[in-house]
């Protein structure tokens, strides 16, 4: 595998691979919040 | 409507077009300034553009009513679209920006040859062309049924105008809009959500209003149990769900034209992840109003049914209207008790006593149990008086309340909403359509023809298909849950074509008549399997993609070796 051109370099994080783990993060604590609302409002 | 809403209505879609308009004004001298905007857009109009191409006028018609009538679980089916934008970012980005390709069907006549393109941008010219025409008569359906507009002058008259600003600005001016579009749909849906809240009675404010749906099982958001019959579980939408998304923004050229527009790969890579951010929590804020809905309603008096016109020719029947009549007289007397009946649960959620709170929720239940008995014989009783009618009615509740309960202004931005989507959707398919049609099609016929010729025929494809998905649009079956029959209709073609990207992406020694041959022989199960089984429709794009994926490898084996394909793949990609 090449090395990623300095042009392709992401923002505010250091990497895509931080980049990527914050999306599927947010996912997790959307699916841990979802579920939290399921339990504490079900009958 | 009052006048008043009919200006705002006029003059919101104006605006945003007119702005459009203005600043697309003289693009479009080349294929690369028509059909990418010359490449120019940032992270954050890729990001609204995929955000304002999915969310059509279904989304917002559709998805709240199916909220109000079958809780949020709907939510599951979009698990998979983050981990899906991941994918694309870091494999399928990279590859289209280097290539700097015009569609994605493009790449794939480098990486196999042209027939296998060819296919690939047949199967999408097919699914795009035709749901493209669903997006545009969705919202008519509704909004004449509701209104009384006449359907055909609503389509026309709608898609006139998105195909005029398509064809003369083509991808910015379809990203400018977009951006206004997005705008009045964020606006819209935030002011309805509070106007719900406030319209509660006073002692039920957001919390109890949430604890009230979930007693009645309307915040079943996620289910682990692992049941394959069930559309909408979480194991469904993160295989399902990930395989559609994968398909959808992966491989359909009217999402991927979005993000080959961005800037550079750092922008069109922030633009796909802006969406797995936004994506989830903006479709639970658009089924969240619909179990407001179901609360509001719990207070105010609901229709039997939500269809009015159909209603309305029924009660005027004398063979069907006496018992239409009946029926609503005992859903008037049950919404006193329901009323009664919320309001002690209420009263038992405040005081804290289990066995108050259980008698109430016992109650409550009873009484909309007795709702749902008696729409369900509506629904039959109206069925059977008008068979071509829609049966269920859950695509009318959201414009419903909009209308009765909506003070003047904000009921024509509402609409203005809704027009938004419908047009923003679909002019980014036109857009698509006409590309492809171009690029993978006619440029490749005729290899000298110039770069004001291939513009030009741009154009007139846009007005082709324009006028094709209108004429679909015109004459489409009134199916019975219309996001779901563009769902499904996506998920018949969508599984080959993911398969054939799944194969040119990670399977470097994969030829394409392999390809080809097996891409034929998928497509062919999937329709035969759709045709002669009950089989979710969620299921096809795993079937499809594995079947390609699959005899992929094995005609590999079998057949003759092929030449190595100089087109970069996912083991070409820098590492992240």
């Amino acid at each position: 595998m090449a090395t990623i051109p300095e042009s392709e370099k992401p923002p505010l994080l250091p990497s895509w691979r931080a980049w990527y783990w914050l999306v599927l993060a947010a996912l997790t604590a959307e699916v841990a919040f979802f579920y939290y609302l399921t339990r504490a409002f079900a009958a | 409507m009052s006048t008043f809403d009919w200006l705002v209505l006029s003059s919101t879609l104006i605006f945003i077009i007119g702005y459009g308009a203005w600043r697309t004004r003289g693009a479009g001298a080349t294929l690369d300034s028509y059909l990418l905007g010359d490449r120019d857009a940032s992270w954050w109009g890729v990001g609204l553009s995929i955000i304002a191409t999915q969310a059509s006028a279904i989304t917002f018609l559709s998805t709240p009513g199916q909220a109000y009538d079958d809780g949020m679980r709907f939510i599951q089916f979009y698990f998979g679209l983050p981990l899906a934008m991941v994918l694309i970012a870091l494999f399928a980005v990279p590859i289209y920006h280097r290539l700097r390709v015009f569609t994605a069907y493009e790449y794939l006549e480098g990486r196999f040859d042209r027939r296998t393109r060819t296919l690939a941008a047949l199967l999408f010219l097919v699914q795009r062309g035709l749901s493209n025409g669903l997006s545009l008569y969705a919202p008519a359906l509704v909004l004449s049924a509701i209104l009384g507009w006449n359907i055909n002058l609503t389509v026309w008259l709608l898609g006139g105008i998105m195909i005029a600003y398509t064809v003369a600005g083509g991808t910015r001016a379809v990203m400018v809009t977009q951006q206004g579009q997005v705008a009045v749909i964020f606006t819209g849906m935030v002011v309805a959500g509070y106007l719900l809240v406030h319209y509660l009675p006073p002692e039920v404010g957001f919390k109890e209003a949430l604890q009230v749906a979930g007693h009645q099982g309307k915040l079943n958001l996620v289910d682990f149990t692992f049941d394959p019959t069930d559309r909408y579980n979480f194991w469904s939408g993160m295989t399902g769900g990930l395989f559609l998304a994968l398909s959808y923004f992966g491989t359909d050229q009217s999402q991927v034209q979005r993000y080959l527009a961005g800037r550079s790969i750092t922008q069109s890579r922030l633009g796909l992840l802006m969406n797995g951010l936004v994506k989830v929590p903006m479709q639970f804020g658009i089924l969240l109003i619909g179990v407001l809905l179901f609360v509001f309603y719990q207070f105010s008096p609901s229709p039997l049914t939500f269809n009015r016109p159909v209603h309305d020719r029924v009660a005027r029947s004398a063979e069907y209207g006496p018992q239409l009549r009946t029926l609503e007289a005992e859903h008037e007397t049950l919404f006193l008790a329901r009323r009664q009946a919320t309001t002690q649960l209420v009263e038992a959620l405040h005081s804290d006593d289990p066995a108050q709170l259980a008698a109430a929720q016992t109650h409550l239940q009873a009484t909309n149990a007795a709702t749902r008995g008696l729409r369900q014989q509506a629904q039959e009783l109206l069925k059977t008086a008008v068979p071509s009618a829609e049966a269920k009615d859950t695509d009318y509740v959201f414009l419903t309340f909009v209308l009765n309960y909506l003070p003047q202004g904000l009921v024509g931005l509402l609409i203005a909403v809704v027009l938004s989507a419908a047009m923003g959707s679909a002019a980014a398919g036109l857009n698509a359509l006409a590309s492809t049609t171009v690029i993978d099609l006619y440029r490749p016929s005729r290899p000298h023809a110039d770069e004001a010729h291939n513009v030009q025929a741009s154009r007139w494809a846009a007005i082709g298909w324009g006028v094709l998905g209108i004429g679909f649009a015109t004459f489409a079956a009134r199916l019975e849950n219309l996001i779901q029959a563009v769902n499904i209709l996506g998920s018949l073609f969508y599984g080959t074509i993911l398969g054939i990207f799944m194969v040119a992406f990670f399977l470097k020694r994969v030829g394409g008549k392999a390809v080809f041959w097996s891409a034929v022989v998928a497509q062919v199960v999937v329709l035969l399997l759709f045709w002669k089984t009950d089989i979710g429709y969620l299921w096809f794009n795993i079937i499809g993609s594995v079947i390609v994926v699959g005899l992929s490898l094995l005609l590999a084996i079998l057949l003759p070796a092929e030449p190595a394909s100089q087109a970069p793949t996912a083991a070409d990609q820098p590492a992240v």
